[in-house]
């Protein structure tokens, strides 16, 4: 019995995560080109709420963490922050070329490289900045795949938030 | 900046400081900010940068000229033409090279453009921390129009990549031509609708009108550059005082307002697309024919330029040095923002918390982010506010 | 006023404590001070509402060549002024220039940070850019700063 209504809160949790998930937005040290691409999602001609995502401030309401640009070392406690105060389970979004590699900025003195050195990511939309059809591309990509049998799984960059 | 700023203690009483941030401030640089306030009165307003600080400078210093074209242009996703634009015209003084007049007149154009697009950016980035976010929308909407535009010309909708060393990559044929005009006759009507929006809608008003006023004589005193020492009719503007490339031929009108305070911050920016609009017509009709690009040497002659562009928020200054190799043995980069910055924080003593949004939101810092961020500062009595906290304070305020 | 007139009233200002000057470009005029004069001559310029201050930048052109270097810009319309200040390796100090300058100071604080030149009397010497776990004597646009060990992972 127990494991029946298990199974329906699991599913009805999915189901909604799937069609109305939270996503919170955090610059690690882009040059803002991402920034505006994914705030002109939001904006009518590309209008990412049809998708029911809504983004918003606080990450403990969040189900999706869209990270831009490279790891600072400044920034990266902080996104290690927000992302233990996000609840489980919680998926991260490395959008444009910096925050998949550190991009242009790999080398820098202050710059610890993409956003996978520190924190899971399970989708990453390259491009320098990606274009906003790509960055929805890339969120609904992500979310169907939690509707599959084997949804995506989570990648760490070589050491592992060492770095 | 004028007073010491102590590190604050918070006394045991009525004060707290309210840590905001890291929002996006600066082109370099997300800030925290740091507002001591009594009450809802602003004392102290200080500024920790270097969120993004990326270390861009010394790159530059370990790759060679044409790989720090594309570097510097991502100092900054919003004016990153203005970033390549001066750079390249501080190597162009170094080789003793001029770009054609054709390239010359290309990047004014895209430069324009990317005034339209980073004004109404603003626009709408501003709408929204006063709670209006129909502006906000609109304008969103409408500036899609500037970046199929310059995807349009360039390819991409962000960081163009429209200069090289000597000259620019893309030519400007006339179908294109005949479409950006169409798109600016779109744009017009458009802005011209915002001018009426910020000059008489009064819900707006209520939020702009009088508020962080700067005289002229502060802003000269605390160095306000670009649109923001405009609006408090500060004559200043790079491409009048020290005409570069086509902006010799082509003088754009110098637009001030003397209000100084946030509706004429508005209004100056909304006027300035007009202008833009103007002088892309009159170079589109005027396109010098020729060449795109000069031959540039691989080495750069030792040496140092100095060049000064007009970006968006204000003058970008470029300091290259060159030692006679094909890499920079310095590049120093001081953009807008951080000279505006010091005047808002003068700004805000004495200044309603309710405001801040509005002011800091005024010099245009760079924005990207609004709705980020929170950290709590573990000090004893001290708050920590996210931006949007900040801004929905402003809101309820302004509601009652 | 023309451009040069502006120059050439700068130069007249700043004669007093001119030790050299140079012309790189028709627009510009450097002008080699001593750090000590540095304050004077900013209020000269100052006092006389010539322009204003755009930037600041620290060179370093290593022990062999310029040697350590502070450069103050100022600009007047199309004219560009650089006091040129030369600085030893060894404790580089300039006195601050806020007193008469109040948006000096983000600048002072950058060069402070970035090459390790100690600015007396400056309003907050705090660090503006770097983190607040950067090693201390590590000054990145040195030019014999190579790099720092990453942080401690937590
Ligand atoms: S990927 Fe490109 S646009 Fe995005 S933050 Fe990096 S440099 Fe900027």
């Amino acid at each position: 019995m127990s494991n029946l209504v298990d199974q329906i809160t699991a599913g009805l949790k999915t189901w909604a995560r799937v069609n109305s998930p939270w996503v919170i937005h955090f610059n690690s040290g882009s040059c803002n080109g991402c920034d505006i691409e994914i705030l002109a999602t939001l904006t009518p001609r590309y209008d990412l709420e049809r998708f029911g995502v809504k983004l918003q401030g606080s990450p403990r309401h969040a189900d999706v963490l869209v990270c831009t640009g490279p790891v600072t070392r400044q920034a990266r406690e902080r996104l290690i922050r927000i992302y233990e105060q996000m609840p489980e389970p919680k998926f991260v979004v490395a959008v444009g070329s910096c925050a998949v590699s550190g991009g242009v900025f790999e080398g820098c003195y202050n710059v610890m490289g993409g956003i996978d050195r520190v924190i899971p990511v399970h989708a990453f939309i390259p491009g320098c900045p990606p274009r906003p059809e790509a960055i929805i591309d890339g969120v609904v990509k992500l979310l169907s795949s939690l509707q599959s049998p084997a949804p995506v799984q989570p990648i760490m960059g070589p050491d592992g938030g060492k770095a | 900046m004028t007073q010491p700023i102590e590190k604050i203690e918070t006394p045991k009483g009525e004060r707290f400081i309210i840590p905001i941030g890291p929002q996006h401030p600066a082109l370099k640089e997300p800030g925290h900010f740091e507002f001591t306030v009594d009450g809802e009165t602003v004392k102290d307003a200080t500024v920790r940068l270097g969120y993004v600080h990326r270390g861009i400078e010394k790159a530059t210093e370990s790759r060679n000229y044409i790989q720090n074209l594309y570097l510097l242009e991502r100092i900054c996703g919003i004016c990153s033409h203005t970033h390549a634009m001066t750079y390249s015209l501080g190597v162009e003084k170094l080789a003793g090279v001029e770009a054609p007049p054709r390239a010359q007149a290309i990047r004014v154009i895209v430069a324009e453009l990317e005034r339209i697009h980073s004004h109404m950016l603003w626009l709408g980035v501003a709408a929204h921390e006063a709670g209006f976010d129909t502006l906000f929308m609109y304008s969103w909407r409408d500036r899609e129009t500037v970046m199929d535009l310059l995807e349009l010309l360039s390819g991409n909708r962000v960081n163009y990549s429209a200069n090289v060393l000597g000259g620019v990559k893309f030519d400007i044929t006339p179908e294109q031509a005949g479409d950006v005009l169409k798109g600016l006759d779109f744009l017009e009507g458009r802005n011209r609708h915002y001018l009426d929006v910020v000059s008489n809608d009064a819900l707006l008003l209520g939020r702009i009108r009088g508020v962080g006023v700067m005289t002229q004589a502060d802003a000269e005193r605390l160095g306000a550059i670009g649109p923001t020492a405009r609006a408090s009719g500060v004559a200043l503007d790079v491409r009048i005082d020290a005409p570069y490339i086509a902006y010799k031929d082509f003088q754009p009108a110098l637009i001030t307002e003397t209000a100084g305070d946030l509706e004429a911050r508005f209004k100056v920016r909304v006027r300035e697309i007009e202008e833009s609009i103007r002088l892309i017509r009159l170079l589109l009709e005027h396109l010098p024919e020729g060449e795109l690009v000069a031959r540039m040497p691989r080495r750069i002659p030792a040496g140092e330029a100095i060049s000064r562009v007009e970006a968006p928020r204000g003058e970008a200054f470029y300091f290259i040095k060159s030692n006679g190799t094909d890499t920079p043995a310095r590049v120093k980069v001081r953009t807008p923002t951080i000279f505006n910055m010091a005047t808002v924080l003068s700004l805000a003593k004495g200044l309603q918390l309710a405001d801040m949004p509005m002011i800091l939101v005024g010099i245009d810092p760079c924005f990207s982010c609004n709705d980020r961020m929170v950290t709590v500062r573990e000090a004893e009595r001290a708050e920590t506010w996210t931006w949007n906290e900040l801004r929905e304070h402003g809101i309820k305020v302004y509601q009652r | 006023m023309t451009t040069q007139e502006r120059l050439q009233q700068a130069a007249e200002l700043l004669a007093p404590w001119t030790k050299s000057t140079a012309t790189p470009e028709d627009v510009r005029l450097d002008v080699v001070i001593d750090a000590a004069d540095l304050g004077a001559a900013v209020a000269a310029l100052h006092g006389a509402r010539w322009g204003y201050l755009t930037a600041i930048t620290g060179l370093d052109d290593g022990p062999d060549a310029g040697g350590l270097q502070a450069l103050y810009h100022f600009i007047g319309g199309a004219a560009v002024v650089t006091l040129r200040v030369s600085l030893p390796y060894d404790n580089p100090t300039v006195p601050s220039v806020c007193g008469v300058l109040a948006s000096a100071s983000f600048f002072e604080r950058e060069l402070a940070e970035m090459f390790g030149v100690t600015v007396v009397d400056t309003p907050n010497p705090d660090r503006l850019f770097l983190p607040e776990d950067w090693p201390d004597g590590a000054y990145p646009l040195r030019k014999d700063y190579t790099d720092v060990p990453a942080p401690q992972a937590d």
